[in-house]
């Protein structure tokens, strides 16, 4: 659906954005990450076909984003900027009326009702902008943006500033994008709300530092591991394991930490493992490092992965 | 055309939320109007003499004698119809220089209220967008240079002599207040948008858009000490420039908006 090929976008002598590929695929939830001014927006923006890239093309729908085609491809892209950008003098009616008739929908108060509806403001849209929480201003933006129905929907830092109610209903949001098989591409800061959200992670600055699931992020930085809780100490059966081939084991209290190739594949056989040698195995998880542990090692260890630009996700 | 007048139906809207912004326009229409009336009504009475009696206004009488739309005027009232009429000039001057200040805040106020990247993310084109700007100013600034005709023409047919208001019904007259101030106002408008999507501060685009203001005072100067006169052709001509003049302003404006300087530069 989407597609940016060797994207480059220098201010002057300041690179912002330099040699970034992906591909993304409808229903795709994709979160873009990295520090402050790592280009995020700016490659939001050349999506949106708001600013040109110095080089490299983007794609919406099998067609080249050019300057010429670009007033008609932006009806395919819903773009949230970083704040709402209502007009707050007017109500929440006519903010929305005056985007469905830019966007020439055929029955433009018939979907500004829709969106209403959607968005359950239709007790608000009489009230000014200047009026609402933060919030409830965040949901008529979104209302805005997919005021008309667009394939692609970015947006950058959707819940940034919200309280966790406001930040869930936008997270809700989106997922609900992802079942009507729109491409979405979200940028955040929000570590806890990408693992909840996408299927795909970014991590940029200004080039592509990894690209792929947090899963298989996870994977590659820390490898598969699985916690086994024991109901004694677990240094005990160390050497259980290790006999068996898990020679990267390790125990602290009554936990087991192993490493596998595939927890799926390597539970049983080390639950069994363990019975047989007495231990009472009381809980078998996948360890899982907090996607935090995985986006700060990315930008500040050594570890650059090659990014898959081949890789669509689902 | 449809999205053109989405936003200038915004434009309007916002500015009814708002009828502060129009003070300023209001104030200049109002002394615009008062002015001459205190020179060719007001002044003569409280000092107990007639404005034909000074030979300093000989001219205006010579002008009119022959003038169809005054005959049958006394000589007071002929004095009275030079003065309303060449005050009308600065009629002109009322929606320049009263919607200044709105045309001046169009893009740089939506990028300071951060609703100009999300406008700039549908297919509005540069064309459109100006357009839609420049209409917000204009419409509001005719229709208040309106009113002030009415009301200045119903005063003069209040307070002067009977048959001065005649004077100011004139083909030059009407050509003055609806085809002359229009498209000035239009030139200065176009000017102070295009100027208001290269600055980061409205004050500097109403300055600079101001200076349409200039000309137009020459021309009242020019027209009160009688070393021009705008006459239907000069009017016309003037007309045909101020076209040629907004015509290139808009391609001047189109050429000078940057999308990518005013979402990437400004702060």
């Amino acid at each position: 659906m989407v597609s940016a090929s060797h994207l480059t976008r220098r201010f002057g002598d300041r690179v912002a954005v330099e040699d970034v590929s992906f591909d993304l695929a409808p229903g795709e939830i994709f979160a873009l990450l990295g520090p402050n001014g790592a280009g995020k927006t700016t490659t939001l923006r050349m999506l949106a076909g708001l600013i040109r890239p110095t080089s490299g093309t983007i794609s919406i729908g099998g067609e080249t984003l050019t300057s010429g085609n670009a007033p008609r491809l932006r009806s395919r892209v819903g773009f949230l900027t970083e704040t709402p950008g209502l007009w707050e003098r007017l109500d929440v009616r006519r903010n929305l009326l005056v985007y469905a008739r830019l966007h020439g929908l055929p029955d433009p108060d018939g979907a500004v009702n829709a969106a209403l509806d959607t968005f359950d403001m239709r007790g608000r849209a009489r009230d000014t902008a200047a009026t609402l929480s933060k919030g409830l201003k965040q949901r008529v933006a979104l209302a805005r943006t997919l005021l008309h129905q667009p394939d692609v929907v970015l947006l950058d830092e959707p819940t940034a500033g919200l309280d966790p109610e406001s930040a869930r209903e936008v997270r809700d949001l989106i997922l609900r994008l992802r079942s009507e098989r729109r491409t979405v591409m979200v940028s955040t800061h929000n570590l806890d709300e990408v693992e909840r959200i996408a299927t795909r992670v970014a991590i940029l600055r200004s080039r592509l530092v990894a690209m792929d699931t947090p899963a298989a992020l996870r994977a590659r930085l820390f490898g598969v591991r699985v916690r086994v809780v024991l109901s004694q100490a677990a240094y005990r059966f160390v050497h259980v394991l290790r006999d068996e081939g898990f020679l990267d084991t390790s125990a602290e209290g009554s936990s087991l930490s192993i490493a596998v190739n595939d927890a799926a594949d390597a539970a049983p056989h080390i639950v069994r493992a363990l019975v047989e040698a007495g231990a009472d195995v009381q809980t078998v998880t996948a360890e899982q490092p907090p996607l935090e542990q995985v986006y700060l090692r990315l930008l500040d260890d050594e570890v650059r992965l090659k990014p898959d630009t081949t890789n669509t996700g689902s | 055309m449809t999205r053109v007048l989405a936003l200038l139906e915004k434009e309007l809207a916002d500015l009814r939320q708002n009828p502060a912004l129009f003070v300023p326009a209001a104030l200049t229409g109002f002394f615009s109007i008062l002015l001459p009336f205190i020179v060719a009504i007001v002044v003569p009475q409280v000092a107990g003499e007639r404005l034909s009696d000074s030979s300093d206004f000989e001219i205006a009488i010579e002008m009119y004698r022959n003038e169809p739309s005054v005959k049958g005027l006394d000589p007071e009232g002929a004095v009275q119809a030079w003065i309303f009429q060449q005050f009308l000039v600065l009629l002109v001057l009322t929606p320049v220089a009263g919607s200044m200040s709105v045309a001046a805040y169009s893009v740089i106020g939506e990028k300071q209220a951060r609703t100009l990247e999300p406008l700039l993310a549908t297919p509005l084109t540069t064309f459109e967008l100006l357009a839609a700007k420049v209409l917000g100013s204009l419409l509001p600034a005719v229709g208040l240079t309106l009113a002030c005709f009415g009301l200045y023409v119903a005063g003069v047919a209040l307070f002067a002599q009977p048959g001065v208001f005649r004077a100011l019904l004139t083909p030059r007259s009407l050509a003055i207040v609806f085809v002359l101030g229009p498209l000035a106002a239009l030139a200065a408008l176009q000017l102070a948008v295009c100027v208001s999507s290269r600055v980061n501060d409205a004050r500097s685009a109403q300055q600079i858009g101001a200076l349409i203001i200039l000309p137009i005072a020459g021309l009242l100067v020019m027209q009160l000490t009688g070393s021009f006169l705008l006459t239907i052709p000069v009017i016309g001509f003037i007309a045909l420039m101020l076209a040629g003049v907004n015509a290139s302003l808009m391609l001047f404006g189109i050429a000078l908006f940057d999308r990518e300087s005013i979402l990437t530069r400004w702060k």
